[in-house]
């Protein structure tokens, strides 16, 4: 009976939809860190985690083990997503709303022309100290994978970390103090700009996790390799509220599973389309997305 | 300048440069200005969104693109019908497409926005391929027979045996650049017309536009449709030209909304001139890199190429990455700002 329904093509589909939700929602999370911290939405979040993934990945081969590679992947994430925020994000606060933007599409442009200079567009496999075999079950396969549990784990362990993070610690109410109310905290001497730099810095280390699982994935790691992602991680962003963590996540875990279910049901290519009808729809029903309260804006 | 006089100046500036282009010996050139005129009427379309209503489209790719499909599918439909018909389906059908994303995007701002439009583009492009399959082509697309040259055309210009494939670009060239002037002539008329200042005033303060009785969400609509006829009618006269209409032509992907957004900021957001800028600038970006390249020690040969062969063909993108955040952080409002900050410089120091 339990080896029935694990191994039963909704459950399997619901399972394998799950995985690749957490995905999503691990890149929309990056997109809610950073919106939420400096009200920029960062178009450049896909190829900067790329870049990233990149420098730590390609370290293998030079006989670095996995999660060596890893470490330094989510290290250098931190460093260049808080390197960015000083250099080019800071001198455009409080300037027009599309020059930010337009910078981060420029960021886009840039980091996959280098990644593609330095790497080729040729895709690498790095390989993953799991197998990517699913698990059996009487001689059938279920919906899940080592890896693929593996990416749900170490996902919703950044997730967690993140909420802990910012709704346990004193640095976590600092944070969502500067990012809420900056001008009050600056009056009770809170360093507002360098909590937003560390917004960002936070936000790049998640987006090196999301790269570094993602580049497990069979499509491997490739210049373009989280374009689809951010697009579905902006959908699940802005369903869910681009101010809702557990939006983010939520919402990426029910887009990967209609995505996955859509897939296997009718066709690949109808997938994507979906999600944008999805995302029109919640828009036009609730402009400020399903999981945020209010409705205020910054005029 | 006067308006009247104003409007001269685009009319003879317009036939002058039809007539330049209907001249031009390259074959090659006369194709790059055919795309070059639509790339103009795409930009100012963008332009006219973000400078004049305020809100920004990542997604003016799939307007293209759905302009250059109902304009190859009427054609294929309507045989023998004028040009002119399929243009204004490729304008209405667009303009419809445009009124359906737009009124989502009448109640975003402008990140959701951005956000919404540049999904839109990426999806797009699946419809066709997958979608209605028999009647729009999958992934092989629509081909339809060339705009070609009339008689008259070759009787005038065909004086001493140049190809006819030339003359046909010439041909296409001066259609497009003709096209290209009556849009900016139509556009720099609506910016002073009631309906810009309405925009301007939403684009500036949308509470004080509310209170003299505005309609916030209409007047950001009308500009949304504006933009999708625009980008509608670009992409109707790519597809006239070449004849094809595929989900793979490059001007109806999403890299070529992000290109159309990085050429718009490059020109100056919002200019009319700036979008002319813009244009050429699009069309000869390959040039312009090799030409920047070969003379900053970076080309083929150097020790740089030697160690990266990959560099090359990227390099095109990495300057205009560069270009993109520099501007956007220097000189917000391009290079038509930088010349007219320079005019004013120069002015004020010969009149000290």
């Amino acid at each position: 009976m339990i080896a029935n329904i694990l191994t039963n093509r909704i459950v399997n589909d619901i399972a394998g939809g799950t995985a690749q939700g957490v995905i999503i929602g691990l890149v929309a999370l990056c997109l809610v860190l950073v919106w939420r911290a400096t009200r920029v939405l960062n178009f450049a979040q896909g190829p900067m985690a790329m870049f990233v993934t990149y420098i730590g990945m390609t370290q293998m081969d030079h006989h670095a083990n996995f999660w060596v590679a890893a470490a330094i992947s989510v290290a250098v994430g931190f460093i260049f997503s808080a390197l960015t925020e000083i250099v080019i994000v800071k001198p455009l606060y409080h300037k027009a709303e599309i020059n930010p933007i337009v910078v981060m599409v420029g960021m886009f442009t840039l980091l996959e022309a280098v990644a593609s200079a330095v790497w080729t567009n040729i895709p690498r496999y790095p390989t993953a100290p799991f197998s990517s075999i699913n698990f059996q079950s009487e001689g059938n396969p279920t919906g899940l994978s080592p890896l693929s549990t593996f990416q749900i784990g170490a996902a919703l362990a950044i997730m967690t970390l993140v909420a802990i993070l910012f709704n346990y610690t004193s640095l976590g109410l600092k944070l969502r103090a500067s990012a809420l109310a900056p001008e009050v905290s600056k009056l009770l001497g809170i360093r507002v700009g360098r909590l937003l730099t560390l917004g960002w810095g936070i936000a790049g280390a998640v987006g090196a996790v999301a790269g570094v699982v993602i580049s497990l994935n069979p499509g491997g790691l490739a210049p373009n390799m989280l374009d689809a992602m951010f697009i579905l991680g902006f959908i699940a962003a802005a369903i869910g509220g681009l101010d809702s963590p557990l939006g983010a996540l939520v919402s990426g875990i029910v887009i990967g599973v209609v995505m996955q279910l859509i897939n296997d049901y009718w066709n690949s290519n109808y997938a994507d389309m979906v999600a944008v009808v999805l995302l029109v729809v919640v828009l036009m029903l609730r402009p400020q997305g399903i999981f945020t309260k209010n409705s205020t804006r910054r005029v | 300048m006067s308006g009247t006089f104003k409007r001269l100046a685009w009319v003879l500036g317009g036939l002058v440069a039809a007539i330049a282009v209907a001249s031009i010996q390259s074959g090659t050139d006369a194709a790059n200005l055919t795309k070059a005129g639509a790339y103009c009427i795409a930009l100012v379309g963008l332009s006219f969104l973000t400078g004049w209503s305020g809100q920004i489209s990542i997604g003016n790719s799939g307007f293209m693109l759905v302009g250059g499909y109902s304009a190859a599918f009427w054609t294929l439909h309507h045989p023998g019908e004028p040009v002119a018909i399929s243009m204004i389906v490729a304008i209405a059908v667009s303009a419809f497409v445009g009124l359906i994303i737009g009124m989502p995007a009448t109640r975003l701002r402008g990140p959701y926005l951005a956000g919404m439009t540049l999904a839109f583009a990426v999806a797009l492009p699946y419809v066709p391929q997958s979608f209605a399959v028999s009647t729009l082509g999958g992934s092989q697309g629509l081909t339809i027979t060339p705009l070609s040259a009339p008689q008259w055309f070759f009787n005038l210009f065909d004086t001493n045996n140049t190809l006819p494939v030339v003359i046909n670009s010439r041909f296409t060239a001066m259609v497009s650049v003709v096209i290209a002037a009556l849009v900016l002539w139509l556009m720099s008329n609506l910016f002073t017309s009631k309906t810009g200042r309405a925009m301007r005033l939403v684009r500036d303060n949308d509470v004080a536009a509310e209170l003299v009785g505005l309609h916030l969400g209409r007047t950001r609509a009308q500009a949304f449709v504006l933009t999708a006829a625009l980008s509608g009618l670009a992409g109707a006269l790519l597809v006239m030209v070449s004849g094809t209409a595929s989900p793979s032509t490059y001007e109806f992907g999403f890299t070529f909304s992000i290109a159309l957004l990085t050429l718009m900021v490059l020109g100056g957001i919002g200019s009319l001139s700036g979008a002319i800028i813009a244009a050429l600038l699009g069309v000869y970006s390959l040039q312009i890199t090799t030409w920047i390249t070969d003379h900053t020690g970076l080309g083929p040969d150097s020790w740089v190429s030697a160690k990266l062969p990959n560099l090359a063909p990227n390099m095109e993108n990495i300057l205009f990455g560069i270009l993109l955040i520099v501007t956007m952080i220097f000189a917000p409002r391009g290079i038509v700002g930088l010349a007219t900050g320079l005019r004013q410089k120069l002015i004020s120091v010969t009149r000290r």
